[in-house]
C-alpha cells in the first residue's frame, strides 16, 4: 500500500495496458499508406503526420509513447508524413460516427452534469446555453455513458447498417462495425468504388442517411396515395415511420407538430380504420387532414427514420478515427470490434473492458449509478470506495475521482 | 475544318451552346479535337469550362434522342455501373456513377435522397441517363483541356486562336461579377451569417462548420484578420494563438496560401447551420452569393430614394 499520484497512475496503467496488449493492436489496411496521430498523455500534446511501414512499428510506438488516445487517418495519402498539402491524397474510406451527442435519448441525459464558470452553479442534463443564476455563458460539462444512451446509439447504428446494405448494396464483409470506447459507435466501410468518392458525393451521402432535403413527392406521397410499408429505401421508412407516429401518437404529440385540434380529433377517432387500411393497400387517406396534415406527419416519419450520425465526420476526407483496440483516453475503455451479426446482443461496457485484476482505492467526488461488466456501482458522492481497477480507471479518466492507494489482488 | 472548330467555340463564346450541325459528319468530327486544341491554346480556364459546357449542352441533345442501347453502350465507355430495366424506370446505375456526375445539378430531383435506390443501384429514366451522361462528357472534355499543347501552332491556327479570345475577352467584362464593397454591411448578411455572427457576440458556442462558414465569410467580405480573431474572443473557449492560427490559415496566410470560401448553402443544411431561407436565399445558393445579391438591392433602393428625396 503506498500513495499515489491520479495522474501517473493513470498513465502507468495505460503503459501497462500497451505492453501487454499491444499484440492486439491490428494495423489498418494499407497501414504504410495511412496517417497517425497520438495525444500524449503525460505531454498532453498532438503528435501528428506519423507514418508507419509496419505494424511492429506502430506497436512499439505505442509502448513508448503512452497515448491517452490513437488515431489514423480514413484517408490514404502517398506520404502520409507529409504537412497536410504535400500528403497526396489518394482516397479515404466512408467512415459514420454515431455518438450519444447527437441522438435525443430516453435518459434525457440526466447523467450528464454542467457548471458555471461564473457562478459555480451546476445542473443536470444537456448543458443550457448560458447560466441559468447568473447568466454567465461559459459553463462546463461533464457527460457519462449510460446504458440507456449507448442502446440509442446502437439502434441508430443498426438503422445506418441496413440502409448500407440495403439501399447502398455494401455487402457485410466490406463494413466494420465498432463501440467507440465512450459515448458511441463507429462504422466504416472500405471498399475500392467509395474510396474515390468527392467531398460533395459524400454530402449527398450524408443527406440520404439524415433524410435532409427529402421531397415526400419524390416517395410516392401524393395527394391521397403513399408508399406502401414493406416498400425499400426511403419509400418504405416513410411508409412505417408514419403507420408507427399514428399508431403511438398521444393526441398531444398530434398537436405539437403543429396539427389543427379538428384534424387531431378525426386522427384519434378514426386511427383503428386508418391503420387497418393500410395493410390493404388504401393508406394515406383521412377525413379532414389536407396534404397539410399530411406533409408534417411524414415529416415527423422522416424525422424518427433517419439515422442520426455525426455529419461532418462522414464528409470530411482528411479525418483522424480511433484506431481498434486502443483505450479511450476519457475511459480507460477500449474500441472494440463488433463482429457483424453480433450488433444486437453486443454490450459495450462488457466487450471493451481493458483492466482487469486489482483493486483501486479512491476519493469519488461524485459519480452517478453506473454499470461495467456485470457488477453496478454507485452513484457516489464525496466518498471513498474501493473499486475494481477497470471501474476506478473508468471514474479516473472522466476526472470524477482521485487514487487513493491501490490494491493488488489476482 | 478549321471554321467549323472556329464555329463551335464562337457559339459557345455567345450562346454557352453548340447548335450548328455539319452535313459533313467528316468535318464534324474531325473538328471536334481541333476545337479542344484551340481553347486548349487560348489557356483561359473561364472560356475552357464555358466551352466543356457547351458541348455538353450539344451531346445531350444529341444524346437524349438515343435509344436505350445506345446510351448503355455510351455510359460503358466511362465505365459506368448501368443496367437497362424494364420495370418502373428504364436504367438502374450505381449510386457512385450517379454522385459523380448528380452533385453538380441543382434541382431537388438529383438530390440522392429524392431518388429511389436499391442495393446500390439509383432508378433514371432515359432522359435522366442522357443528362448525366452530358455531365460526365463535360467533365472528359475539361480534363482534355488541361493538356498542355507542346508543339507551336501553325500562324493561320494561331489567329483563330488569338481572334477567339478576343471575342471571349469582349463578353467577358458583362459577366464579371461586381466588386466587393470595402466596408463591411452587416444588413446585407445572409440569416446563417447573420445567426452566426449574433450568437459569437454574445459567446453561444458555435460548430465547427458554423465557425468555419463564419470566419471565411468575414474575410472574403473584406474583414481583417484581426478582427475576426476580436469576434471570438467572447468565447468560453478562445485561445488566441489557435484562433489566430486558423483565421490567417482561412485567410490565405497559412499552409497551402488558398483562401477559403465559405460552404454552399446545401452544404450548411447538411451540417445544420442554415437556421432557414427567406426571400432572397431562394434565389442563390451561396451565402456570398446572398450578400451580393442583397447589397445590390439595398443599393438600388437607396439610390431611388435618394433620387425621390431630390423629387
Amino acid at each position: 500500500m503506498k500513495k499515489i499520484e491520479t495522474q501517473p497512475f493513470i498513465q502507468e496503467k495505460f503503459a501497462e495496458y500497451y505492453r501487454q496488449n499491444s499484440g492486439s493492436i491490428e494495423p489498418p489496411s494499407s497501414i504504410e499508406r495511412r496517417e497517425f496521430a497520438f495525444l500524449l498523455l503525460k505531454e498532453k500534446i498532438m503528435l501528428r503526420h506519423k507514418g508507419f511501414k509496419s505494424v511492429d512499428e506502430l506497436r512499439n510506438m505505442l509502448i513508448n509513447v503512452i497515448p491517452s488516445h490513437v488515431y489514423y487517418s480514413t484517408a490514404y495519402y502517398e506520404k502520409p508524413e507529409e504537412e497536410m498539402d504535400a500528403k497526396g491524397w489518394l482516397g479515404a474510406d466512408l467512415s459514420f460516427d454515431i455518438d450519444a451527442d447527437h441522438i435525443q435519448t430516453p435518459c434525457n441525459k440526466q447523467h450528464d452534469t454542467w457548471s458555471c464558470n461564473n457562478c459555480g452553479k451546476t445542473g443536470r442534463g444537456a448543458s443550457p446555453e448560458t447560466c441559468p443564476k447568473c447568466g454567465g455563458q461559459k459553463l462546463d460539462d461533464k457527460s457519462w455513458p449510460c446504458e440507456v444512451c449507448l442502446e440509442s446509439a446502437k439502434e441508430e447504428t443498426m438503422k445506418l447498417i441496413d440502409a448500407l446494405i440495403e439501399d447502398f448494396g455494401l455487402t457485410p464483409q466490406e463494413i466494420n462495425i465498432a463501440f467507440s470506447g465512450h459515448r458511441g459507435y463507429h462504422v466504416h466501410v472500405e471498399n475500392q468504388t467509395v474510396q474515390n468518392l468527392d467531398q460533395s458525393a459524400r454530402k449527398e451521402i450524408v443527406d440520404y442517411i439524415v433524410g435532409i432535403g427529402l421531397e415526400p413527392k419524390f416517395h410516392g406521397v401524393e395527394m391521397g396515395r403513399g408508399p406502401n410499408l414493406e416498400e425499400a429505401g426511403w419509400r418504405g421508412r416513410i411508409a412505417r415511420g408514419t403507420y408507427d407516429f399514428l399508431l403511438n401518437a398521444t393526441e398531444r404529440q398530434l398537436e405539437e407538430i403543429g396539427l389543427k385540434k379538428s384534424v387531431v380529433n378525426s386522427l384519434i377517432n378514426q386511427r383503428e380504420g386508418i391503420l387497418k387500411s393500410w395493410k390493404s393497400g388504401g393508406p394515406w387517406r383521412l377525413k379532414g387532414a389536407g396534404p397539410e396534415s399530411w406533409k408534417k406527419m411524414v415529416q415527423k416519419a422522416v424525422e424518427r427514420q433517419s439515422m442520426k450520425i455525426d455529419t461532418v465526420v462522414t464528409t470530411d476526407i482528411h479525418r483522424l478515427i480511433r484506431l481498434a483496440n486502443t483505450l479511450h483516453g476519457k475511459t480507460g475503455l477500449k474500441k472494440t470490434r463488433v463482429p457483424f451479426g453480433d450488433i444486437e446482443r453486443f454490450d459495450p461496457l462488457k466487450s471493451a473492458l481493458a483492466f482487469k485484476g486489482g483493486t483501486v482505492k479512491l476519493a469519488v467526488i461524485e459519480a452517478p449509478e453506473f454499470r461495467l461488466g456485470d457488477e453496478r456501482f454507485g452513484p457516489y458522492k464525496n466518498e471513498e470506495v474501493e473499486l475494481p481497477t477497470a471501474a476506478a480507471l473508468f471514474l479516473l479518466c472522466k476526472s470524477a475521482a482521485q487514487v487513493k492507494e491501490e490494491h493488488w489482488r489476482v | 475544318m478549321l471554321n467549323r472548330a472556329e464555329k463551335r467555340i464562337e457559339e459557345a463564346i455567345l450562346y454557352a451552346l453548340v447548335i450548328e450541325q455539319q452535313r459533313n459528319d467528316e468535318i464534324e468530327i474531325l473538328s471536334f479535337p481541333v476545337a479542344v486544341m484551340m481553347v486548349s491554346a487560348t489557356n483561359d480556364p473561364f472560356l475552357k469550362r464555358r466551352y466543356a459546357l457547351a458541348e455538353s449542352k450539344r451531346a445531350y441533345n444529341l444524346l437524349k434522342q438515343e435509344n436505350k442501347e445506345k446510351i448503355t453502350q455510351l455510359a460503358a465507355t466511362f465505365n459506368w455501373r448501368i443496367e437497362s430495366t424494364k420495370t418502373v424506370a428504364d436504367f438502374a446505375l450505381h449510386f457512385a456513377d450517379f454522385l459523380r456526375n448528380a452533385t453538380g445539378f441543382h434541382e431537388t430531383k438529383w438530390k440522392l435522397v429524392n431518388r429511389t435506390m436499391l442495393n446500390g443501384e439509383v432508378y433514371l429514366t432515359r432522359d435522366e441517363a442522357a443528362r448525366l451522361l452530358a455531365e460526365e462528357v463535360r467533365g472528359h472534355i475539361e480534363k482534355k483541356l488541361e493538356t498542355k499543347i507542346g508543339l507551336e501552332l501553325p500562324q493561320n491556327v494561331e489567329n483563330i486562336v488569338e481572334r477567339l479570345k478576343q471575342l471571349f475577352a469582349s463578353r467577358k467584362g458583362k459577366m464579371r461579377l461586381e466588386e466587393m464593397p470595402r466596408e463591411i454591411v452587416l444588413d446585407a448578411f445572409p440569416p446563417c451569417i447573420r445567426q452566426l455572427y449574433n450568437n459569437i457576440l454574445s459567446g453561444r458556442h458555435i460548430s465547427h462548420v458554423g465557425r468555419f462558414a463564419l470566419t471565411s465569410f468575414l474575410i472574403n467580405s473584406g474583414m481583417t484578420v484581426d478582427n475576426v480573431v476580436d469576434l471570438f474572443r467572447s468565447l468560453s473557449d478562445f485561445n488566441e494563438r489557435m484562433t489566430r492560427y486558423q483565421v490567417e490559415h482561412v485567410a490565405g496566410g497559412r499552409g497551402s496560401r488558398t483562401k477559403y470560401v465559405p460552404p454552399r448553402c446545401d452544404t450548411l443544411r447538411t451540417h445544420g447551420v442554415c437556421p432557414g431561407m427567406d426571400e432572397i436565399c431562394r434565389r442563390i445558393r451561396h451565402p456570398l452569393g446572398y450578400y451580393r445579391r442583397k447589397l445590390r438591392i439595398m443599393k438600388t433602393t437607396t439610390t431611388e430614394a435618394q433620387a425621390t428625396q431630390r423629387a
